[in-house]
């Protein structure tokens, strides 16, 4: 596959003297959907940061597409990479749900009919198809985050970072970003996603970054980073495999990070 | 904690809950809509009630009607009653309700005050405001952080902090007040999962030590199966189910209405809609079992 | 012409009082914050001072006066006398501690609160301020690119900064009634501040002084600017 994105020894300190990475180096392929766990303050979004440029390394590097990402404005590297904030409420600001969704793809530069088929595609993504004219601070916050989550998807770019996008969402809004997330890997493009939720993460996503102060700790698919052999290095920064991983180990299944996965397990026994 | 906070608005007869909602609708200022539409709800002293309900519910409604801001602060429309320690919020003054109930928005950082220059600071702004005397503000002061573990961000100042620390500084700032009832709209929502745990840990030592009765609104419903006594799912302004956690966070409904069940619950939903066997013995004791983590052995980035 | 000892006599005592609290270095940028202000006083007077003949030499149509210069030192004394007071005020006095013995000598809680929550959010401010800014950017907005291109750009910043304070306002009231914001009474004062009685006295003694003053200059006896 593709070398979407590559990180090279990236580092980065914030200008009060605060690290917040240290030699980071991914390699980040076409249509791969990646999950990056970590405690509050470990990097993550400082990492994804590095990515569209709104930070940039302060060692090491970052390419885009073989391109380095040096001295590119953060508007044309959004051209590659779209990036979903955790807080909805910090880029809302047009009068209609549809202006706002359209919003990004405009700045790329789409007009006419393939700009209203892109707001379009996404709004019905996001099941906001119906409120296109209905204004942004009408709808409450788990729908506002839909919305935010919609501008991005609607720029169609081919790297897509969420960043804790369930937060706030109930079963059926966790089940809706999931299947967006599977549909963007389905049609090659890369998705890297911040959560807090190893369900969330063992089930959607085929490869777990997890990070502890500014490092990667693990890097790999669910059912090795979820290994029992990793809880401890998990643990280490308070966080644990979900429940069908932990009980698939309890029951000498093998590793069995997602719920399909052990009852698979179970039933082949 | 000292004995001045088990003071309690309830003295009286033992079946005074602490609160009671009882055929609760509420409707804000300017519209006709019910979000509240016949709620019956009660919580004693100590106990913990968990609220899980799908996204717009009336779940942060029902958060500000039960603390009694609404109506007193905001207006609108209130039928039925809410008593807080037997007192009705329709004939209290907003200050009054505040030692009466204490209350946590889902967005922390409009909860802060933004007049102090510390955390510390902060946290007192509350038992100033009832013109406490300095030595009893120290001592809830230290208490309420102390209980959320975040001594250590005392000193700093509170308009820069992260969004999981300024969840933490605004609930220690809601602990200080020592109501008997403390309402809670989505305490962890921007916690990662030790934070999420040291917040319940803090809320069940609260209500166990100083008898605060807790009404909780969690998206998480593996952190009430540890914590709730007993929990309400609402949808659509009402409340479909209401008893002990474990027969609500395993109710059908639930998942009907879109609320994520505890990984355990699903787990078992799964293996019987799959016909598999699995032992719920041996799911409980898996996800009941501890992380066991040193919170020392995170080393610092060299 | 209102007379020079006025200005000059303040700027004496401003330039004395900050060598001794050795904040000479920290007043530089105050002094720099007049310079336009400076710059445009001694322009406007010199050349354009009504009804002055006394030239100095003359630009075109416009003639430089002596009367024109002496007021234009004059007023640039002023303004100057004038900010490194304000930059006095504001680097020997904690703000916080002004606030909290305001507040202790009865001045209102809510006045307190908003003078108090005004300069406390400015940072946070900012901070949100960046938010936007990077979410906008993320989403294509030109920032980097020419005056034009970033013109364009004050709606989707300034949109969000000020929907979210709207959507924020009766959340942060409740919270503040939470808080018992509106118990009658008297706040507690955290940290009383010490008040010795030479400082009470000096006080008392700049207060007269400035009544002083202000009688003599407006009975024209000692006339200030």
């Amino acid at each position: 596959m593709t070398a979407v994105a590559r990180l090279e020894g990236v580092g980065f300190v914030y200008p009060d003297g605060t690290r917040a990475l240290a030699g980071v180096a991914l390699e980040l392929r076409e249509g791969e959907r990646v999950g990056i766990v970590g405690q509050n303050g470990s990097g993550k979004s400082t990492l994804v940061r590095q990515l569209n440029g709104l930070l940039r390394p302060t060692e090491g590097r970052v390419t885009l597409f073989g391109r380095d990402t040096a001295g590119v404005h953060v508007a044309e590297l959004a051209r590659t990479v779209g990036l979903a904030f955790q807080n909805p409420d910090r880029q809302i600001f047009a009068a209609s749900v549809r202006s706002e969704v359209a919003f990004g793809a405009r700045n790329l530069g789409r007009r006419g009919a393939e700009l209203d088929r892109a707001v379009q595609a996404a709004l019905e993504a996001v099941g906001l198809e119906g409120e296109a004219a209905t204004n942004p601070y009408d709808l409450g916050y788990s729908r506002r985050k839909l919305l935010a989550l919609a501008s991005i998807l609607a720029m169609e770019t081919p790297v897509v970072v969420l960043d804790e996008p369930t937060t706030g969402q109930d079963a059926r809004g966790v089940e809706r970003i999931q299947r967006i997330v599977g549909s963007l890997g389905e049609t090659g493009r890369t998705v890297i996603t911040i959560s807090h939720d190893m369900r969330f993460v063992a089930e959607s996503f085929q490869r777990v970054i997890v990070m502890r102060a500014g490092r990667v700790i693990l890097d790999g698919p669910p059912v090795t980073v979820f290994a029992a052999e990793h809880a401890g290095a998990l643990a280490s920064t308070f966080l644990e495999a979900p429940l069908a991983a932990r009980l698939g180990e309890r029951l000498g299944l093998g590793t069995t990070p997602s719920e399909s996965a052990l009852l698979d397990a179970l039933a082949a026994r | 904690m000292s004995e001045a906070i088990v003071v309690n608005a309830v003295n009286d007869a033992p079946p005074t809950p602490a609160l009671l909602l009882d055929g609760v609708r509420y409707g804000y200022a300017g519209t006709r809509r019910w979000v509240l539409d016949g709620v019956n709800l009660e919580v004693a002293a100590g106990r913990v009630l968990g609220i899980v309900g799908p996204n717009e519910a009336g779940k942060s409604t029902l958060c500000l009607v039960a603390a009694g801001l609404a109506p007193a602060a905001i207006g609108g429309r209130l039928e039925g009653d809410v008593l807080l320690g037997g007192l009705s919020t329709r004939d209290a003054n907003p200050h009054q309700m505040a030692q009466r109930a204490g209350i946590l928005f889902q967005n922390p950082v409009t909860q802060l005050s933004a007049t102090a220059p510390t955390v510390y600071e902060e946290v007192a702004f509350g038992p100033r405001n009832l013109g406490l005397a300095v030595d009893e503000i120290a001592d809830r002061v230290e208490h309420a952080l102390g209980a959320l573990r975040i001594e250590a961000l005392g000193p700093r100042d509170p308009m820069r902090l992260s969004g999981g620390q300024a969840q933490l500084v605004a609930l220690a700032s809601v602990v200080a007040l020592r109501p008997p009832v403390l309402v809670l709209d989505e305490p962890t929502s921007q916690l990662d999962p030790a934070g999420t745990r040291l917040v319940g840990e803090a809320l069940a030592g609260l209500a166990a030590a100083t008898a605060t009765a807790i009404v909780v609104v969690e998206h998480k419903t593996w952190l009430l199966a540890d914590l709730a006594d007993a929990c309400a799912l609402v949808a659509d302004g009402r409340v479909v189910v209401h008893g002990a956690t474990a027969d609500v966070l395993a109710d059908d409904r639930l998942v009907e209405l879109g609320v994520e069940p505890p990984p355990a619950v699903r787990l078992r939903r799964a293996a019987a809609v799959r016909g598999v066997a699995l032992d719920s013995a041996v799911v409980d004791a898996v996800a009941a079992a501890r992380l066991a983590a040193d919170p020392d052995t995170v080393e610092p980035v060299p | 012409m209102r007379g020079w000892s006025g200005p000059l006599g303040m700027l004496a005592i401003v330039l004395a009082i900050a060598l001794a609290a050795r904040l000479g270095r920290a007043m530089r940028p105050y002094l720099l914050a007049t310079l336009p202000l400076v710059i445009s006083i001694l322009l406007v007077n010199t050349f354009l001072y009504p009804g002055a003949t006394d030239r100095i030499l003359t630009l075109g149509p416009v003639s430089a006066t002596w009367t024109g210069l002496a007021e234009a030192l004059q007023a640039t004394a002023r303004v100057v006398a004038f900010a490194l007071s304000v930059a006095l005020l504001a680097l020997t006095t904690a703000i916080d501690d002004l606030l909290d013995d305001l507040e202790h000598r009865g001045l209102g809680r809510r006045t307190i609160f908003v003078i108090g929550s005004a300069i406390r959010t400015v940072p946070r401010m900012i901070e949100r301020a960046g938010e936007i800014v990077d979410a906008q950017r993320a989403r294509g907005l030109d920032t980097e690119g020419s005056v034009w291109r970033r013109a364009r750009g004050v709606v989707p910043l300034a949109g969000p900064m000020v929907l979210s304070a709207l959507s924020e306002v009766e959340e942060r009231t409740m919270a503040l009634e939470a808080r018992a914001f509106s118990a009658p009474g008297r706040r507690t004062t955290l940290r009383p501040l010490p008040d010795r009685p030479a400082e009470r006295a000096l006080r008392w003694g700049l207060f007269l002084a400035a009544v002083v003053l202000v009688g003599l200059s407006v009975s024209g006896r000692f006339p200030l600017p």
